[in-house]
């Protein structure tokens, strides 16, 4: 466990260390702030690339949209899945390339004063997280929306592999059948059977197999009493019911 | 443990089951997009195959689009930002490219037209944008030139790099209009010192080098594009309005324009009117038509032709409008005339429009026509030749400012059921007899509806048409359809159907100031027959505050014969009563700049009310540029007093909103049961306001935003809570006991929701009534935020009938998807240790994120662009709540919080239930049958 987080961490520092020597000084700049600071200040240009793979630019570009930060800034897409957006200030951007077919994963880009770029995972959470992304942009498309429920579909296996229809079925087939196939007219058979019937319950004051189990289970949680009873009563009533 | 986590995540399982979403099958079946691009400010029509169906408009609304010229649909649209940043100030097409000025001149973007995807996009140097066109060489055009007010600058059509970059020279002082290049290698840029001269910069096309500038007096001008137009071979060719005369210059040798005098040529002007010139340039690599428009009226054109430097009548043209003509196949000119009088023919009124016509080759060698006709009231027609409209498109539509849904009138034979408890019995017999009748009526009906059924089953799917007109408008069984009543900014009101998307009927206001404000107002709902429905609209200027009402029947869109007041003071608020006069219509009162309160209807009946109900009667005032909210009492003789005022100092902060609550909104729990089996009673203050506030100061450590929750009775603040680090944009919705909103964080640079709730505690104080007078006990006040992954454009809750159905929050997004959030989610009381009493409350346990599932679009991939406003309605049904949301597109549908659970499902398997039902009973049949032949076997033996 403490081997396991170490590593992530050491890792953040090396990063950390990387922030400070590309000197991303105003790494906590938003962009408003950076347009009320600087209201001459230099516009930048975010670039990249969006793919869908295994389909063809010219069946989806027209749909699409580059968001930067919501609808600040929006860029559109050439006929080859690249992509500029001009005038934007130094800043801290979620950039996001929308499609209604097509789902893309945002992507936070850095801009500094100097022009300098970075792009990283967008993490909401964790704002100072950098898990470096390539830049120029390349992004990729994870697949189709789904914007679709499955229905529920109707077969003859899911009734029949249904829990309650087997416990129905079962005891139906064992009361129409058995007394097909044991000749129970037989007086031999008879005893026979009510020996076995002895050896399955040899006490009666022992508790049925049932109970036990149930006991069984509840034992198991110990002192934690409140939620023992809850899931300890569900467990019984089915088993009651069997009986 | 092991046992507990189980249960707990099967529990998130059932969770996220509950939240309904669309199912593939559901397509279309409630739901409907209207997709508009709005007002047409640029068009071409693709005309580089003959079989092209495209028309590329690009609109006052920054979109840019390709239509199809057979059926109106879109082929693609693409929406730019809102505002000048994202503005057209020009579209110039050539061949498959469409290139496209944006941003005052920032951006120059070619277009692929048949594929809608972005060729190249060029960020050009700051400098406003005076003027752009297409330059041609041999033939053939491959370049651009845009001319700023200082630069002109000439890119390549296929990349758009630049090719040469000039000032031009005396700037400071010359204002440089117009570009023109006649295809012959050379650029030619007219300026002009007004009342002065014209400035003639000659660029060779090759390396940028000016070759020729020359100046050349005109006093009288001083809007080159205005009254001037190049024409033949380079000859520009002007109008002077105080002479009355043409001026002509040659461009390429004059120095000293010729004035013809329009007298000489038997022309006269009518008073008044300063006459203007169009003329065509078919390809940008050839020299314009030595034909040219004049106007000499509104009403009056005149076809002339430049003929050896001499002017030459073809034609006069008397009553057409104002129009634009390509005249390549000018052949026969009878046809032109034709094809100008069709569009007022057909519109049949007298309004103002703007004509797109393109002419084109049949293959009999006749001349054909296309027309698209902007109207005054944004509608846009396509006029195939002979006066046949093709389509007609609805572009209002692409600015709805504000709707209701109003339930639709019951069918005849309903109406006549209800008149009959409506009115005095008269006599035992009669009234049987008529009982009767209205029964038999009902059977009658049922029959035909029965008839009608079985015929509409017989015939295949396809041809089944329910054709919806006002005529046949009928309220259904669970009032799930409903007619749509939208305002539009441009003033034309139109009734939708709620069910299919058809316009029922539209009216224009043709009065509406430029920035007014509007507010619709149901008066009259249909449940009053014989009295029809009543809306109200009140239309407001934003500059003057003097207001105007139009008064309306929203079923069939007419205008009322109650004549409403005039309203010569401006006016601060309008206020819709629950009081009813005599013809069931509800009280409007309108409070102008003096306090004064006007009321409509303004009967006897309505005054007496009034005054007996004006101690209970309170309102209140926003003035958000002095900070102050007021609350005002109505006294008996219709004047007010003030009650309460709270200032906001507006250098620190400004209000922002101020929400009250949806006054149809139904409340069906008192409180929530908690685990331990007591009660938390809710907090439901109808009068409670949510008033928002901004801080003035925008720098991300110091900017904060506030909430302050106040009686808008007593103007008692019954909480305040400032979000520090944040800010707006800020949406808010408040129901019931709770107010949430979504703010920027400017420290974590995201989007955060938090949620209020308000509780009484465990004892309810008063639970007959509530009243604002008496709440001795402050409320509970629980708050809880979270991080949201997108910023949002809207934000609206559901509504149903009885409140029962739990609750969604519709969010509209900037991607075009409506998020259906249940409120589940955002509840103050999710725990973050999960306890047995959190669990037995079906809490979520707290997690800081929510999250985005595309199953919970409601609206799948039909996005909606722009989304500026979702609008909620109750239907008859409890389960169901109507939804529409509108922004540059309509999407209607239906959404179902908590499942269908008052309808069977669409997918009921009636074929199973029923299956099931016969085997049972044959095998009951068969077993009893069996059963029998054993007991006599038995028997017999």
């Amino acid at each position: 466990m403490s081997q396991r987080g170490r590593m992530p961490l050491l890792w953040l520092f090396i990063q950390a260390g990387l922030v400070l020597v590309s000197c991303f000084t105003d790494m906590e700049t938003g962009p408003g702030a950076g347009v009320s600071t600087q209201p001459n200040g230099d516009k930048f240009k975010i670039e990249g690339r969006a793919i869908v793979p295994g389909v063809k630019t010219q069946d989806w570009v027209s749909t699409a949209r580059v968001l930067v930060e919501g609808e600040e800034y929006v860029g559109f897409l050439r006929t080859d899945g690249s992509f500029a957006v001009n005038d934007i200030p130094s800043g801290s951007y979620v950039v996001e390339v929308v499609t209604p077919t097509y789902r893309f994963e945002p992507v936070r880009v850095d801009i500094t004063s100097k022009g300098k770029m970075r792009a990283r995972l967008v993490n909401y959470i964790k704002t100072s997280e950098v898990i470096r992304q390539p830049y120029p942009l390349q992004i990729r498309a994870s697949g189709p929306h789904s914007y679709f429920m499955k229905r529920e579909t109707w077969g003859w296996t899911d009734f029949l592999m249904n829990p309650m229809v087997m416990m129905m079925v079962l005891p139906l087939l064992i009361i129409v059948l058995l007394p097909k196939v044991v000749n129970t007219n037989d007086p031999e058979m008879r005893k026979e059977m009510e020996q076995s019937m002895n050896m399955l319950n040899p006490n009666p004051e022992l508790p049925d197999v049932s109970e036990l189990m149930t006991k069984l289970f509840s034992g198991s949680k110990g002192s934690s009493k409140a939620g023992s009873s809850s899931s300890g009563s569900k467990g019984s009533r089915p088993a009651a019911k069997r009986r | 443990a092991m046992a507990k986590l189980i249960l707990l995540l099967l529990k998130l399982c059932i969770l996220f089951f509950v939240v309904d979403a669309v199912f593939e099958d559901q397509v279309g079946k409630f739901d409907w997009r209207q997709q508009y691009v709005g007002k047409v400010r640029f068009s071409h029509f693709d005309t580089q195959l003959q079989s092209s169906k495209k028309v590329l408009v690009a609109t006052e609304s920054n979109v840019f689009a390709a239509l199809n010229s057979r059926t109106g649909e879109l082929f693609w649209r693409h929406v730019d930002k809102i505002g000048p940043e994202g503005n057209i100030d020009a579209l110039l097409h050539h061949a498959q490219d469409a290139v496209l000025v944006v941003g005052n001149g920032r951006m120059l973007r070619s277009w692929d037209v048949n594929v809608g995807g972005l060729n190249w996009e060029m960020l050009l140097d700051t400098g406003s944008f005076r003027s752009a066109c297409l330059v041609g060489q041999q033939g053939t055009v491959k370049h651009v030139a845009v001319l700023k007010k200082t630069v002109i600058s000439v890119h390549y059509l296929s990349n758009g790099h630049q090719k040469w970059v000039e000032n031009l020279p005396e700037s400071e002082t010359v204002d440089y209009q117009t570009v023109y290049s006649g295809g012959n290698g050379q650029v030619f840029v007219l300026g002009i010192v007004p009342h002065s001269h014209i400035t003639i910069v000659v660029y060779s096309m090759e390396d940028g080098e000016i070759i020729k500038q020359v100046s050349v007096e005109a006093p009288w001008l001083s809007n080159i594009p205005a009254s001037c137009a190049v024409v033949g071979q380079g000859t520009l060719m002007c109008v002077d309005s105080t002479t009355m005369s043409l001026n002509t210059l040659d461009l390429h040798q004059q120095l000293q324009m010729t004035q013809i005098p329009l007298q000489s040529l038997g022309l006269e002007v009518d008073p008044d009117f300063h006459p203007s010139l169009v003329s065509h340039q078919p390809n940008p690599a050839q020299k314009p038509l030595s034909e040219f428009f004049l106007q000499l009226g509104p009403e009056r054109y005149l076809l002339l032709q430049l003929n050896n430097g001499q002017i030459v009548t073809l034609r006069d043209f008397k009553p057409v409008c104002n129009c634009f003509f390509i005249f390549h196949f000018l052949k026969d000119l009878s046809q032109i005339n034709l094809a100008q009088l069709q569009p007022k023919a057909t519109l049949g009124r007298e309004v103002k429009l703007t004509l797109h016509v393109q002419a084109f080759l049949k293959k009999d060698d006749s001349v054909g026509y296309r027309v698209m006709v902007q109207t005054e009231d944004h509608t846009l027609t396509f006029i195939q030749q002979p006066g046949r409209v093709m389509w007609t498109r609805e572009e209002a539509l692409s600015d709805v400012v504000t709707m209701e849904m109003v339930d639709l009138p019951l069918t005849g034979t309903q109406a006549e059921l209800e008149g009959e408890f409506g009115k005095k019995a008269d006599g035992l017999l009669p009234m049987v007899l008529k009982r009767l009748s209205s029964q038999l009526i009902m059977l009658q009906a049922w029959i035909a509806h029965l008839w009608k059924l079985f015929y509409d089953a017989r015939k295949p799917r396809s041809q089944v048409k329910n054709e919806v007109s006002i005529e046949n408008l009928s309220r259904d069984e669970f009032n799930l359809q409903k007619m749509m009543v939208m305002v539009t900014s441009s003033g034309k009101l139109f009734g939708i159907d709620s069910k299919t998307g058809g316009i029922l009927w539209k009216h224009y206001l043709d009065n509406v100031p430029k920035n007014a404000a509007f507010k619709l107002m149901v008066q009259r709902t249909t449940a009053h027959f014989p009295h029809p429905p009543q809306c109200t609209l009140l239309i407001k200027d934003k500059d003057t505050g003097l207001a105007t009402l139009h008064v309306f029947n929203p079923i069939f869109g007419r205008k009322s014969q109650v004549t409403p007041p005039a309203l010569p003071q401006p006016i601060l608020q309008s206020l819709l009563l629950p009081l009813m006069d005599q013809d069931y219509a509800k009280v409007l009162l309108l409070v102008d700049n003096q306090y004064k309160v006007s009321a409509f209807p303004s009967t006897k009946n309505v005054l007496q009310q009034l005054q007996e109900t004006a101690s209970s009667i309170f309102f209140f005032l926003v003035d958000s540029s002095q900070g102050r909210l007021s609350g005002y009492r109505l006294r008996t003789d219709l004047s007010t007093e003030q009650v309460w005022e709270v200032v906001i100092p507006t250098e620190v902060q400004k209000i922002v909103s101020v929400k009250g609550k949806r006054p149809n909104e139904h409340v069906h729990s008192q409180g929530r049961v908690m685990g331990d089996r007591s009660v938390l009673y809710k907090y439901l203050n109808p009068n409670l306001l949510a008033v928002v506030t901004e801080s003035t100061d925008v720098h991300q450590e110091r900017s904060f935003i506030g909430i302050l929750l106040i009686d808008g009775v007593t103007g008692r603040i019954i909480h305040e809570a400032v979000q520090r680090k944040a800010r707006g944009p800020v949406h808010v919705v408040h129901s019931e006991n709770w107010v949430v909103y979504e703010y920027w964080s400017t420290k974590s640079r995201r989007n955060e929701f938090s949620v209020i709730e308000l509780y009484e505690g465990m004892e309810l104080y008063n639970s007959t009534v509530f009243s604002s007078l008496d709440r001795p006990h402050a409320p509970q006040v629980l708050q809880q935020s979270y991080i949201f992954p997108s910023s949002i454009s809207t934000m609206e809750a559901t509504l149903t009938e009885k409140g029962i159905t739990s609750r969604h929050l519709l969010i509209g997004l900037p991607s075009g998807g409506i998020l259906s959030l249940p409120k589940m989610f955002l509840d103050p009381r999710r725990p973050e240790i999960i306890s047995e009493q959190s669990r037995e409350e079906n809490l979520i346990p707290y997690s800081p994120e929510l999250i985005i599932r595309t199953e919970w679009f409601i609206n799948y991939n039909q996005t909606v662009g722009r989304v500026r406003g979702i609008h909620t309605a109750p239907s008859g049904l409890e389960s169901t709540c109507l939804v529409v949301a509108y922004g540059l597109d309509i999407y209607q549908t239906r959404v179902y919080p908590s499942k269908q659970f008052d309808v069977l499902k669409d997918d009921y398997d009636y074929m199973l239930i029923s299956s099931v039902l016969f085997a049972l009973f044959f095998a009951t049949m068969i077993s009893k049958r069996l059963a029998e032949v054993k007991l006599l076997n038995r028997a017999w033996r």
